[in-house]
């Protein structure tokens, strides 16, 4: 089972594999990679793209407060707001918290607190729940681990980490997440990349994507107003 | 489309600007991102601070400043270079700054205050009070964070990492542009890799070269520049 | 003996928890757990005792925010000195600390907690919340903290509430927690796929015997821990014994015949009960079978926690019909278990047959069921309590 990634040159490297053809649907992928290589763009696009063919998404934005999230959408030319009224978009915003501003939750905008991962927890079930009535097959987008690592320490990010997973794959969710090559131990990085399906990996110039089936694939990609777009790819 | 302001570096405007469409993108730093500028000491940041904070209070964009090193009367002769009266601005409310260097001067205005290098809380509170005070009549306004190094130095580093994040967010919520500088290799490989990862905008220099490695909007991009007594003057594009 | 004022709660603990004792609500990732020990203490304040909050999870003011979301005046308790902070938060995060006490250093929170202890005598602490430490300290040194602060609090009469919220930690931590406390509370999920309820049960104390019933609650802003009665669905196509089903499982079923509202009002027949089952509470649904009462079905599924999918093993055609009125349920993710009744018949399919022919997935049990006989119906209810407690 598959879905489009929305992500222009991956759904191709995929199926020019003769394996799926598309995005490996129910399944957890980590996106990782060096800083400022277009991981949130992965994101955004991922999720917009999710949206715009009416397959709802759970977004759990924890490096960008949800006005930062939509401008920086909005610099692609992806607006979010009608996915929201529409109750396509449900997101959780961890961030938020520590801006200083108050501002309300609505039926599909809850706000957390990054150093309370039970909180995080307690929100991330509420929202799966109303994604879930929606439509059993959705998207869920944690961007980023990278700063619940700074509030928290490295094991209890796993904690969660494995919680959250369990709990969006059970639900039927196509998950990404994402995580800053470099900002823990060796070893929590190694745990991270060993407790998600697949690893994509970014570091520039190319995108590497494996899964735990086996299928190593490549492209080089560049960054444009469009997202990130992917040339000629390899299997390896 | 990516809205920028002017740099106030000379030449910085034109190596940023979109390509291949002269006269219609302007260049700049982005807005209402953090750039962060690093490189070794001695290359010219702070440099760079300050003309990003002059040019925006000419423009009457005002500026809140949290300086480390400098005084705030080093900052102001070097202002004066650049025929620029600080504390005109101070008094008038246009600049808001925080000293949290030892040589800071008692002065009067209330939009001077100091703090410990060694009381984060405290360097927070100010701050976030200065971006509140300037936002209650501005929409936009510039911060200046010069350097994040000393900070990092006299604390536990990734307690100052929480804090920067929670300055950036408030920053942004602000409606501010902000500059950061950090001194390369000053601090544990991962807190490094976590500030860059909290900067919109990544800039190097390294006393020869300025290298956009990654900003909103366009590719790496790179310059030579010189150092002189009315600031950073970043030489014709390679391309 | 000082309440909780949880509802039920005090009941099941035989009046309330004894001065002194210390309390560990557990709960799985998910539960919202802070409110068992925030209304305690509420309680508990109101009731005349002091107490204190000790936070590592969020600033004291975010906690009185949270307070009057529930509706209570913390702020109040706080100015006139009848409740205090241990700020173990706000430091860290580079925000002013605002306790009576704060924390800069993990290496502090033992003393600073024991001095706590000590300014409550005969009142209530709130330690919010002990997974969040574990990370930050080994393993033995929580249990050598927890032990001395309970040591301490039982000489001071001091009632301490650990929220705890129950990650993928080693079974052993797990056990030693559980060891050094007086009183476990269980705070779980009920999950189809989705979570779709929390329960609350006690699984040990030591001054009385617990009773093994599981409660389910909402946390209710304002109001707090509210108990919450669950419905049960009961439906199945026309004639498969939804009826004598309801009337069998509950203790004072009636029939009730109400207009349904539609374009056309029609009247419909709707068996209600009241279910105690093994220490589970719940009111039984049962819904008209035909076609035309589907938005019934719609309704009544959303506010349900699980359902009896009633099929009559002898009659194969109404089959399609009870795997629509499943996908009803499905959609709103509530745990089913199909009941294969009429079995007493010589014609009747087995189960097996049954799970073949309507082609169900292994995960939803079909449990051999004869109304008339009296027999499986216990069978049928263990097994929808199996998946609503795993």
């Amino acid at each position: 089972m598959s879905s489009e990634s929305g992500i222009s040159g991956l759904d191709e490297l995929f199926s020019s594999a003769g394996l799926m053809d598309g995005f490996p649907e129910n399944t957890t992928t980590l996106i990782y990679g060096p800083p400022k290589v277009g991981k949130s763009i992965f994101c955004y696009q991922f999720a917009y793209h999710g949206l715009s063919i009416k397959e709802p998404c759970l977004y759990v934005t924890a490096d960008e407060g949800m006005k930062q999230l939509q401008q920086n959408m909005i610099d692609f030319g992806w607006f979010l707001q009608n996915f929201m009224d529409e109750e396509l978009l449900y997101v959780i915003d961890s961030i938020s918290s520590l801006s200083g501003v108050s501002i309300e939750n609505t039926s599909t905008y809850n706000l957390s607190k990054i150093n309370d991962p039970t909180d995080l927890m307690v929100k991330i079930g509420l929202g799966t729940r109303f994604v879930f009535k929606k439509s059993n097959e959705f998207r869920a987008v944690l961007d980023s681990l990278t700063t619940l690592f700074a509030f928290n320490p490295e094991p209890m990010v796993i904690r969660f980490l494995k919680t959250y997973l369990r709990r969006l794959k059970e639900a039927g969710a196509t998950v990404i997440v994402t995580y800053t090559e470099g900002v823990t131990d060796e070893s929590t990085e190694k745990t991270l990349k060993s407790i998600v399906d697949n690893v994509i990996m970014l570091d520039g110039n190319y995108m590497t994507f494996k899964s735990n089936l086996g299928f190593i694939g490549t492209a080089e990609y560049e960054i444009t107003d469009q997202g990130l777009i992917l040339g000629k790819g390899e299997i390896l | 489309m990516i809205v920028r302001i002017a740099s106030g570096i000379t030449g910085f405007d034109n190596l940023t600007m979109a390509g291949g469409e002269i006269g219609l993108g302007l260049g700049g730093l982005p807005e209402n991102t953090v750039t962060l500028i690093y490189g070794p000491p001695e290359v010219g940041k702070s440099y760079f601070c300050h003309g990003f904070a002059y040019y925006g209070l000419t423009q009457d964009e005002p500026c809140l400043y949290l300086t480390t090193d400098l005084g705030i009367n080093e900052i102001s002769e070097n202002f004066k270079e650049m025929e620029l009266v600080l504390d005109e601005y101070l008094e008038n409310k246009m600049l808001y700054v925080v000293d949290t260097s030892d040589n800071g001067e008692s002065t009067t205005y209330d939009w001077y205050q100091s703090a410990s290098v060694r009381n984060p809380t405290d360097i927070l509170v100010k701050v976030t009070s200065g971006a509140r005070s300037i936002s209650q009549k501005n929409p936009r306004l510039r911060g200046v964070i010069d350097s994040l190094t000393t900070i990092l130095e006299s604390n536990n580093e990734m307690l100052i990492v929480r804090v920067l994040k929670t300055y950036i967010l408030r920053l942004k919520e602000a409606g501010g542009t902000a500059v950061i500088t950090y001194t390369e290799g000053s601090s544990d490989p991962r807190t490094e890799i976590l500030i860059k990862s909290m900067a919109d905008n990544i800039i190097k220099l390294n006393g020869e070269k300025i290298t956009i490695e990654a900003m909103k909007g366009m590719g790496r991009r790179e310059a030579t520049y010189q150092i002189t007594g009315k600031g950073i003057i970043i030489d014709g594009n390679d391309d | 003996m000082k309440k909780t004022h949880i509802p039920k709660l005090d009941d099941f603990l035989g009046g309330g928890i004894p001065p002194g004792s210390s309390v560990l609500f557990y709960a799985d990732p998910g539960v919202e757990c802070e409110a068992f020990g925030y209304q305690t203490l509420q309680g508990r304040l109101e009731d005349g005792d002091h107490g204190f909050i000790f936070t590592n999870v969020t600033e004291p003011s975010s906690i009185i925010y949270e307070f009057e979301k529930f509706g209570w005046d913390l702020r109040n308790s706080v100015d006139n000195g009848m409740a205090f902070f241990v700020d173990g938060s706000s430091y860290f995060i580079g925000a002013p600390v605002t306790g009576k006490y704060g924390i800069e250093d993990y290496s502090e929170i033992e003393e600073v907690v024991l001095k706590a202890i000590a300014d409550v005598p005969d009142g209530l602490g709130v330690i919010n919340n002990l997974s969040t430490l574990i990370d930050y300290m080994d393993d033995e040194e929580t249990i050598r903290i927890i032990n001395k602060w309970n040591q301490v609090a039982k000489e001071q009469d001091t009632i301490l509430l650990y929220i705890f919220t129950e990650w993928d930690y080693e079974e052993e931590l797990i056990d030693k927690i559980k060891n050094s406390m007086d009183c476990l509370i269980n705070l779980n999920t009920i999950e189809e796929r989705v979570i779709i309820g929390q329960g609350f049960m006690v699984t040990g104390a030591s001054w009385v015997t617990p009773s093994e019933n599981m409660v389910l609650f909402n946390i209710l802003r304002p109001g707090g821990v509210k108990i919450f009665i669950p419905k049960i669905l009961v439906t199945g196509p026309f004639n498969a014994g939804k009826s004598s089903f309801v009337k069998n499982i509950t203790t004072d079923s009636v029939s009730v015949d109400r207009m349904a509202m539609g374009q056309v009002p029609t009247t419909i027949a709707m068996d209600i009960g009241h279910m105690e089952y093994k220490g589970f509470t719940a009111d039984v649904f049962g819904t008209p079978g035909q076609e035309r009462f589907d938005l019934i079905l719609d309704v009544l599924s959303k506010e349900a926690v699980g359902a009896f999918i009633l099929v009559d093993s002898t009659s194969p055609k109404t089959f399609p019909r009870a795997k629509e009125m499943m996908k009803k349920c499905k959609a709103e993710a509530i745990p089913r278990v199909i009941v294969a009744n009429k079995q007493d018949l010589p014609d009747s399919l087995s189960p097996e047959e049954i799970r073949k022919v309507m082609n169900i997935d292994q995960s939803i049990p079909i449990i051999p069921v004869s109304l008339v006989r009296n027999e499986g119906i216990e069978d049928a209810l263990d097994a929808l309590l199996e998946i609503l407690y795993r």
